[in-house]
């Protein structure tokens, strides 16, 4: 204040103060509008590229995988799981120097080939080069951390998801494997969307590999898969595969097909297909035998489908098994002789007998009782000639021709098992309506619930029952497939398991070429059945496609019954019934 | 409000005289110039300094938690890793197929007659039957098929018949008496590249 009453005299060349401080405003302006246009430059024309570049500075995102949900069976056992996994991949310019003693060391523990790695250790004009996918991390990071103690250079890892199929070819047709990048076949691939998850990822800043604390950090967490749990047990999946193997390698069939089915549940505990292959190599696998053979080759069931002919007659009224057939040993069939397997003159056969011989004259004598689509209409309730839509993936659902347009030669044929064709799920399940009293339950494979790729909702919480034939037809029925493993009467003893009443049924299926679109004298050998058949618990199904030692369904499919039965009533404690079998006539 | 009333000569109000006396302002006393600087000076600085080192030691401690939290992180990682790959060579030796095939090589078969003890009566159910070698199961997978190509192509070479047909002997003995006699080259040669190659 006091200095305000002191003016300074000011130098004449500094020039006036309203000069100096106009002088100053202009350069000061000048300097704010150069700030302002760069601001407007950053902000204004192109913001996101710089803040982009800013983030990109000193921001590390790292994705945050979603574990893959496991495959596992009835008991929650691992058919398929995912297993944190590591790629070792090389940069050449840094290896080529000691390539030769990178890549023995490489052979000798990942069992890599000593020549491959040899030569991408050593490119020229590459920084990258793949050495081996799908390591363990932990043999992974030992490799590299032992390299490096040599003082090898160049290896480094990257995350790389391992699917692991513990048991290899057990239940591998249904669960199919994954590619390097997507699922290919089989269940990992129809339910994919709820195994695979949603990955997620974050994003934070840092400073010399470390995060920055308090630094900013931007998370979204990963959604895991979710597991899939199916109808199978891993235990009876691996022994009818082996046996199923045996049988169809005894009787030198192509492929072969065995269902195990809970009778009251329709879980399927067991559906194997052979060949087979390890679904850890599925490349060393033909293609053809990387799918499920038994659903989506439909073939003739033959004489099996005797049975539902039989019962739909006990049903109808139209018979009972006591019902005396005089059977000439041929009959025409608008023109076309029919036979059976055997040669015979005129025999005189009950009902169960003509089921328990297998004889196609009785079959259709029987049948011709039946009067326009009502067979048809029988068939199509035991399911055939639709899909089971149980989740197997490339399901053919059969042919059954439309009841309203046979004639008298396709109802003869289709009455014993010819002239339509099925899926193995389907014959098993149809089967299965007679263990379970005539009433039809749903096959499933997925425990639960879950969703297809296609949209379909499946699992054995979605499965639906109806009455097919009445609670005696079906009784009679069983009583009649009794007789089919009688060591007397029947000619599947070979199926017979002391001490139990077993019911089943042969089939003997002429083939129908690819070729030339008609039977080429190739067979398909069956065998159908459940036990014990007064209280049954399971129904077994096997089926052998072009056995080439003339074995038929009896002789080929029996044994392999039997053993997967006796397997089944052993591991699940089914102790015999005590109560006498059947005394069904055969003959009269 | 509080503001002292202006110094007025004329005394209008005499009724609070005593209260106005005692508001009345009055020089306060100069506070003393050469007060000690050093105490506050001091404070001042050991609050800086304080706050500096205290943030440095924050911020320090926060560094070494980040480390620890990235050593941490990478371990749990790891010790994940090895469980899974444990999990995995766990599941390896529960694989039904190597069970089945450590049974059979202790010499075990599966029982091809299933049969129950029911406890409560002693009742045998079922048909009990010792399993013999008979109901040994062919768990190994079938020999992998040769590939064609190294199959070797079967080299048959036909001998025109021979009207004078000459047994074995006959040949060798001849043979023989070539060898010994004439050391024809040609003559082994003949005889001697007739195996397939």
């Amino acid at each position: 204040m006091s200095l305000r009453n002191q003016p300074r005299r000011v130098p004449a060349t500094r020039g006036s103060a309203l000069f100096r401080l106009r002088f100053g405003f202009i350069i000061i302006a000048m300097v704010l509008s150069v700030f302002g246009v760069r601001l407007v430059q950053l902000q204004g024309l192109d913001p996101n590229s710089y803040a982009a570049r800013a983030a990109k500075e000193g921001t590390d995102t790292v994705e945050l995988p979603a574990e893959r949900g496991a495959i596992v069976d009835r008991n929650g056992v691992e058919l398929a799981s995912s297993v944190d996994g590591l790629m070792i991949v090389a940069d050449p310019q840094m290896t080529k120097d000691d390539a030769g003693a990178i890549a023995t060391y490489l052979a000798d523990k990942l069992g890599v080939d000593y020549f491959a790695t040899l030569d991408r250790l050593g490119r020229d004009e590459t920084r990258f080069q793949y050495i081996a996918r799908r390591v363990p991390s932990t043999v992974a990071n030992r490799v590299i951390d032992a390299l490096e103690e040599k003082g090898f250079k160049g290896l480094t890892t990257r995350r790389d998801p391992m699917r692991d199929y513990p048991a290899d070819d057990v239940a591998a047709n249904l669960i199919g494997f994954v590619g390097e990048d997507a699922p290919l076949a089989g269940f990992e691939r129809t339910f994919d969307k709820q195994l695979a998850g949603i990955d997620g990822k974050t994003t934070y800043e840092v400073g010399g590999g470390n995060r920055i604390p308090l630094g900013a950090n931007n998370t979204v967490k990963p959604v895991n898969g979710q597991d899939l749990q199916l109808t199978i047990e891993r235990d009876v999946q691996w022994y009818v595969q082996r046996v199923l193997r045996e049988g169809v390698r005894a009787a030198q069939g192509d492929s072969g097909t065995a269902i195990v089915m809970n009778r009251e549940t329709g879980e399927i505990l067991a559906n194997a297909d052979y060949p087979s292959f390890d679904a850890n190599e599925p490349l060393r696998s033909p293609k053809e035998d990387l799918g499920t053979r038994g659903t989506s080759d439909p073939y003739e069931p033959g004489s099996v489908e005797k049975v539902l002919t039989f019962s739909s007659l006990i049903d109808a009224g139209k018979i009972t098994p006591r019902t005396r057939l005089r059977v000439p040993g041929v009959i025409d069939s608008q023109g076309q002789p029919i036979h059976d397997y055997w040669d015979h003159g005129d025999i005189r056969l009950t009902a169960a007998g003509a089921l328990a011989k297998s004889s196609n004259v009785g079959t259709v004598l029987a049948t011709r009782q039946f009067k326009s689509t009502e067979l048809g209409d029988y068939l199509k309730a035991f399911g055939l000639g639709q899909r089971t839509n149980i989740g197997v993936r490339g399901e053919s659902g059969g042919k059954l021709p439309d009841p309203s347009t046979w004639s008298q030669l396709s109802q003869d044929n289709i009455a014993f098992g010819q002239g339509l064709s099925v899926n193995a799920v389907q014959m098993a399940a149809a089967i299965n309506t007679i263990a379970n009293g005539g009433v039809r339950v749903d096959p499933s494979i997925i425990k639960g619930e879950a969703v297809t790729d296609s949209g379909q909702k499946v699992g054995s919480s979605t499965t639906t029952t109806h009455r097919v034939v009445s609670e005696s037809a079906a009784r009679q029925t069983a009583e009649m497939m009794e007789l089919v493993t009688d060591p007397v009467d029947g000619i599947a003893p070979g199926a017979a398991i002391e001490g139990y009443r077993v019911a089943g049924k042969t089939g003997t299926a002429q083939r129908v070429g690819s070729e030339c679109g008609c039977y080429d004298g190739t067979f398909t050998v069956s065998f159908a059945g459940f036990a014990p058949a007064d209280n049954p618990k399971f129904t077994v199904y096997v089926v052998i496609q072009n056995p080439k030692n003339g074995m038929g369904g009896g002789t080929a499919g029996g044994p392999v019954f039997r053993k997967i039965m006796t397997y089944l009533l052993r591991k699940y404690g089914v102790p015999p019934t005590g109560a006498p079998a059947t005394t069904l006539p055969v003959e009269w | 409000m509080s503001t002292p009333l202006p110094q007025s000569r004329v005394r209008v109000q005499r009724i609070a005289e005593a209260a106005v006396e005692r508001a009345r302002l009055r020089v306060v006393p100069r506070l003393s110039p050469n007060a000690p600087r050093v105490p506050f000076v001091t404070l001042v600085s050991v609050l800086l300094l304080a706050g500096v080192v205290g943030l440095l030691m924050f911020n320090t401690h926060m560094q070494q938690n980040s480390f620890a939290a990235t050593e941490l992180e990478q371990q749990a990682n790891e010790l994940t890793s090895r469980q899974q790959t444990l999990q995995m060579e766990l599941e390896e030796l529960r694989n039904p197929q190597r069970v089945a095939e450590q049974a059979q090589a202790l010499g075990m078969v599966p029982s091809a007659h299933p049969a129950f003890l029911r406890i409560t009566d002693g009742k045998v159910l079922g048909v009990p039957t010792p399993a013999t070698p008979a109901d040994r199961d062919d768990v190994r997978p079938p020999a992998a098929k040769k590939p064609a190509d190294l199959v070797p192509p079967k080299n048959v070479i036909r001998v025109p018949a021979d009207s004078k047909a000459k047994t074995k002997a006959e040949r060798r003995a001849e043979t023989k008496k070539q060898n010994r006699s004439g050391r024809n080259e040609t003559s082994t040669n003949d005889q001697g590249d007739r195996s397939p190659r």
